[in-house]
């Protein structure tokens, strides 16, 4: 599920991107463009880490601190990402090939359509219901 | 000068407030949501999968919430 989120999230990027860069294009030139693309990169790559991380994590699933290794790689992710973010914005934020306004249009136009992909996913994706409870005897 | 304009007198960027407030709402969300996720998984380890995705909506909400408020640098000039 977290793969189709991923798969899905980049499908949305590209789309973004291409429409964004258009409008970006037009409104301000190579800038606007430029503007466009790194923001919905930006958008997309920092929405999708919460998916990675969790793919990541579940490879420790069975071993004997799952959950604190879980917890560990998916918070730590986020704050690193917020971290890099941060910073991102800070530095990109003065330079001079940057526009401003698309590219902030562009990641909240990345960040709402990263929304509505994890919610479409998990709404129409089976959930397991497993439990890995043993019975006597077995 | 008037002593008293001089006691409220701030420097630079407001907006630099915003970051900082942009960062609480996050930050009570994300705590929340894991915390009540360890919760639950605490109470019945076999819905961890289940709890894990509903996790990950709620973080990814907040989250929005935080990537927008800081993007607003963007357009906030002095």
């Amino acid at each position: 599920m977290f793969v189709r989120i991923l798969k899905l999230g980049a499908i949305l990027a590209v789309a973004i991107a291409v429409i964004g860069g258009v409008v970006g294009f037009l409104v301000d030139g190579e800038r606007g463009l430029l503007s466009a693309l790194v923001g919905t990169a930006m958008a997309i790559l920092f929405t999708g880490l919460t998916a990675a991380s969790i793919l990541v994590a579940n490879r420790f699933s069975g071993t004997e601190f799952f959950t604190a290794i879980f917890f560990a790689v998916v918070m730590g992710a986020w704050i690193v990402k917020f971290a890099i973010f941060l910073v991102l914005v800070f530095l990109l934020r003065d330079a001079e090939w940057i526009n401003p306004t698309v590219m902030f249009i562009c990641i909240i136009a990345g960040v709402l359509g990263s929304l509505i992909v994890d919610v479409v996913v998990v709404a129409t994706s089976r959930m397991g219901y497993v439990s890995d409870v043993t019975l006597p005897g077995e | 000068m008037d002593a008293t304009t001089v006691l409220a007198e701030i420097n630079g960027n407001i907006a630099t407030v915003g970051y900082g407030l942009a960062a609480i709402g996050p930050a009570i969300g994300v705590g929340i949501v894991v915390g009540k996720t360890i919760e639950g998984v605490a109470r019945q380890p076999e819905l961890a999968g289940r709890l894990q995705v509903l996790m990950y909506i709620g973080i990814a909400f907040t989250e929005a919430l935080a990537f927008i408020g800081i993007a607003t640098y963007f357009i906030f000039t002095n």
